[in-house]
């Protein structure tokens, strides 16, 4: 049994007991579940970590190899947020998530190639770890928006807008707030993903900002979140009432979270594609 | 309540210094500009507008747009800039006004507080950052040049698309000459996969080279173990002598022309048992007998044996001489046999006499209860009609002395016997001239000429000992030992890199080959030296990544020649917004870190003093 498939049972494994917590709440399913959901994170930490050996370079250097280490964030950020959040049910999710991205990861080519020249820098650790980082907390908030949008029908009417007690567990249907949360997380990440991506391209190919597909998109991700955290200040103004603003900005978090996948993965199809010399993820 | 009264409101309330108070219709203006509504705005457009800028390609020649889109399409982008959409004037317009809401919010909503240095920050490097770029789009240059080692340039290239739509290059002057020093390009190791092919399924699959793993070839029933590994590996063949009964005579033969050894090599009974000297008209053959009453026969007879055809069925045999044409019926059954043709060297395409008796073969038509077949007989390859589809399967054929007429102006025979009769018989002019009995390692001298021939030595039972050797420790020619497991049993041998034809498994339709996938770049380098009026003033070895700077300009390293690597590829930068726009990043870096991270923590921090 290799190691990725471990880690995928383990993940769906972990994806089913948060389901159970959220029928039977007690101390023992919050710990069996978040302990199984740290067992497939270790699982995969120790995929990144057997790859970055064996190839002998951080395990950025193409498409599989970003993938594995993306269902590993992904996971780290969702463990640190329990914590901080006291979920339940976005475990289930969340666990999904990682289990779908390591799952795409092995329909790729995982061959192990030397690493080229123009990634050999300290550069690339800190903006692909930023990125990573960043996209994890995206992956969360996208799940906690479709939980607030799924929940929300049933939600009793009257208990919206309510605040969240302080140490209390949030509400699925105060999730919208979460989700802010969330966002504002990893927003600066993404920022500074960015930022070390520019000044790196300039260290090696001469100009910080070439309009190049994979800049551009990177940036039209960058506004589409900016776009979500100003958006709150101009929808009262337009008389959206509050519950309708919710929806319209979870369902831009669901589009947004599409744009960083197609930042991510996706510019590969493009026919400007096969110009960039940014697109050797697809190796 | 009208806008501008909760404004001012608002602002002297909180006593704070209250700069902007204007009056009537410029504060729906001012307002419209500071609004966070029109920053969603422009922000969406932009989005679009980038969208649309990575969908269709941008910064072509017209040519090609007509070529991609069409003429309609071609001509509409061009008016619309949609072909370079990110220096558009309606994108640059775009993002000028983008920069004035940005300034206009930022004095609006200036508080001239701490915990406000965030929105500050942010708000004003996204104002710097636009203006670096603009300071690089008017006053920066970017391009291109390649240098020759040990020579120097002192311009550069740019790329620019001309009025017409096509791309022109413009040369630029450098105040100083590069010179290149030294160009150095690396290589990784070379590295090899192992690939598997399975026939029925026309699919392809990199397995992995492990030893002692026993791997299922995925979508199917073969399993591949490695078991062992040759970083450097050379098959040695070898003569061996397997056993010491004569079922494969082969004796190591020496011919020598005036003292000094003209040739040498094994000659095989059963196989190719000839050597000749066209210039000389030499022709040395070993034969060998199976009986003393064969031997007696050739020590009189020029002809080494009867040429005949062989034909058994269930056990029964007969031999018909070597007679074209004659139709032999096969006693006791319904077969019929004809011999059509005969050549001394199949697929040999000069005349009879001229070929060499390298592959002697007749031409047999066969006719029986199903109707007539035809096949070719070959007499050094008697299992050939096994191994390929005949009709009568259950007749088997062979020849023999099929090459029998063939001779050469002077001949040696190397005659042999299992009893251990050794006999040279030198023929020439098509008679026998002379018999000598002959042992191992003494030399004969074959009349009327000045060669001498040797038997050297002689295995009864010659073979072919295979065996792979390590040449050296260093990754360059690997060979795996490999196992495959599947419906024919096991099988195993030795898979060369070096061999570019795929080993199959018995049943045809498994094979492997272990391959290299190619050499690639481990970095490459370039030492360079700046000149200024003939004197060096800077030196540096640049690589990717690691540029040379000097008077503003950025030589980076950017490509090679990709054939021989005699020039190296730099990129030439020169961006006087630089600090402008970094000055920005680092605002931008730290503001965003403050907003989201500090300011509620700060913000948390407060509150509970307050409550305290």
């Amino acid at each position: 049994m290799s190691l990725i498939n471990i880690t995928l049972i383990v993940y769906v494994i972990a994806s089913v007991a948060y389901i159970v917590r959220e029928i039977w709440r007690s101390g023992v399913t919050k710990w069996i579940s978040l302990g199984l959901f740290i067992l497939g994170f270790c699982f995969n930490l120790a995929m990144v970590a057997k790859r970055s050996i064996e190839a002998g370079h951080p395990p950025f250097s193409n498409l599989y190899e970003s993938l594995i280490f993306y269902a590993c964030c992904t996971a780290f950020v969702y463990i640190i947020f329990e914590f901080v959040y006291n979920f339940k049910v976005v475990g289930a999710l969340a666990s999904v998530l990682s289990m779908l991205i390591l799952l795409y990861a092995t329909l790729q080519d995982d061959t192990i190639r030397p690493i080229m020249p123009a990634l050999k820098s300290n550069w690339m650790l800190v903006h692909v770890v930023t990125y990573m980082l960043g996209y994890a907390a995206f992956g969360i908030s996208f799940v906690t928006s479709i939980i607030f949008l799924v929940v929300k029908p049933f939600a009793r009417k009257g208990k919206e807008g309510e605040k969240a007690e302080e140490g209390k567990e949030i509400l699925p249907r105060n999730f919208d707030k979460l989700s802010y949360k969330i966002v504002a997380f990893g927003f600066p990440f993404l920022t500074l993903g960015m930022i070390t991506g520019a000044v790196w391209a300039k260290k090696a190919w001469g100009d910080y900002w070439s309009w190049d597909p994979k800049e551009t998109w990177s940036l039209i991700t960058w506004l589409a979140y900016l776009v979500y955290l100003h958006t709150p200040l101009v929808l009262p103004k337009m008389n959206i009432n509050k519950s309708k603003a919710a929806v319209i900005l979870a369902i831009w978090l669901l589009v947004s979270f599409g744009i960083v996948n197609f930042t991510f993965m996706g510019l590969n199809y493009l026919p400007s594609a096969a110009d960039s010399e940014h697109i050797y993820g697809s190796q | 309540m009208k806008a501008e009264t909760k404004n001012n409101i608002k602002q002297t309330d909180k006593g704070q210094t209250n700069q902007y108070v204007r009056k009537g219709s410029s504060n729906k203006v001012w307002d419209f500009f500071c609004s966070v509504k029109l920053a969603v705005v422009i922000i969406l457009i932009l989005v679009v507008s980038c969208i649309i800028g990575t969908v269709i390609l941008q910064e072509k020649t017209f040519d090609e747009y007509v070529a991609r889109y069409g003429y309609g399409l071609a001509t509409f982008f061009k008016i619309t800039q949609l072909n370079n959409v990110f220096y558009s004037h309606w994108f640059s317009f775009l993002l000028i006004l983008l920069c004035a809401n940005l300034i206009c919010c930022t004095i609006k909503r200036w508080r001239n507080t701490f915990l406000q240095t965030g929105f500050v920050l942010t708000h004003l490097s996204l104002v710097l950052i636009l203006i670096g770029g603009v300071v690089k789009f008017q006053l920066g240059v970017k391009g291109g040049v390649n240098v020759y080692e040990g020579k120097s340039v002192n311009y550069f290239l740019t790329q620019k698309i001309d009025r017409n739509g096509k791309l022109d290059y413009v040369k630029k002057d450098l105040p100083f000459s590069i010179a290149l020093d030294d160009f150095i390009l690396e290589k990784n190791e070379p590295k090899f996969q192992l690939v598997s092919y399975v026939k029925s399924k026309d699919r392809q699959k990199v397995l992995e080279v492990k030893l002692g793993k026993k791997q299922r070839v995925p979508g199917s029933d073969y399993k591949v173990t490695i078991k062992d590994y040759v970083p450097d590996a050379e098959l040695k063949q070898e003569p061996v002598n397997a056993s010491d009964t004569p079922d494969n005579p082969a004796i190591f033969v020496k011919f020598f022309g005036s003292e000094k050894v003209a040739a040498e090599g094994w000659l095989l009974a059963y196989d190719r048992n000839s050597y000749e000297d066209k210039k000389q008209g030499i022709r040395i053959e070993y034969i060998w007998l199976s009986s003393q009453e064969e031997l007696d026969k050739a020590l009189h007879s020029v002809e080494a044996a009867k040429a005949q055809l062989s034909v058994s069925l269930s056990g029964q045999t007969q031999d018909y001489p070597l007679d074209l044409n004659k139709v032999f019926k096969f006693e006791g059954t319904d077969f019929t046999v004809k011999m059509l043709q005969y050549v001394h060297n199949y697929g040999d395409r000069r005349p009879l006499g001229e070929q060499p008796p390298d592959n002697p073969a007749v031409q047999v038509e066969i006719k029986g209860p199903e109707g007539a077949e035809t096949r070719w007989v070959f007499e050094k390859f008697p299992d050939w009609d096994k191994m390929h589809p005949a009709k009568y399967k259950n007749l088997k054929i062979t020849c023999s002395g099929i090459a029998g007429t063939y001779m050469a102006k002077n001949t040696v025979r190397i005659y042999q016997t299992p009893e251990g009769k050794q006999v040279l018989v030198y023929i020439k002019d098509k008679q026998i001239a002379e018999t000598v009995p002959w042992e191992l390692e003494k030399k004969y001298t074959i009349p009327d000429t000045g060669n001498e021939v040797m038997v050297a030595s002689y295995f009864p039972s010659f073979d072919f000992k295979k065996e792979v050797v390590k040449k050296s420790d260093e990754v360059k020619s690997p060979a795996i030992f490999a196992e495959v497991e599947g419906p024919s049993g096991k099988v195993e041998d030795w898979i060369f890199s070096s061999n570019q034809y795929a080993t199959w498994y018995t049943d045809n339709n498994f094979a492997l080959v272990y391959e290299s996938t190619g050499e690639s770049i481990k970095h490459f380098t370039s030492k360079l030296r700046i000149e200024e009026n003939g004197q060096t003033v800077a030196e540096k070895t640049i690589r990717v990544n690691d540029p040379l700077e000097h008077r503003g300009y950025v030589i980076y390293q950017s490509s090679y020649d990709p054939e021989a690597g005699t020039f190296s590829g730099l990129q030439i930068v020169k961006d006087p917004g630089i600090p402008i726009a970094y000055s920005g990043f680092g605002a931008l870096c730290f503001g965003v870190v403050f907003i989201f991270y500090i300011k509620p923590f700060l913000r948390k921090k407060l509150k509970k003093e307050v409550e305290e």
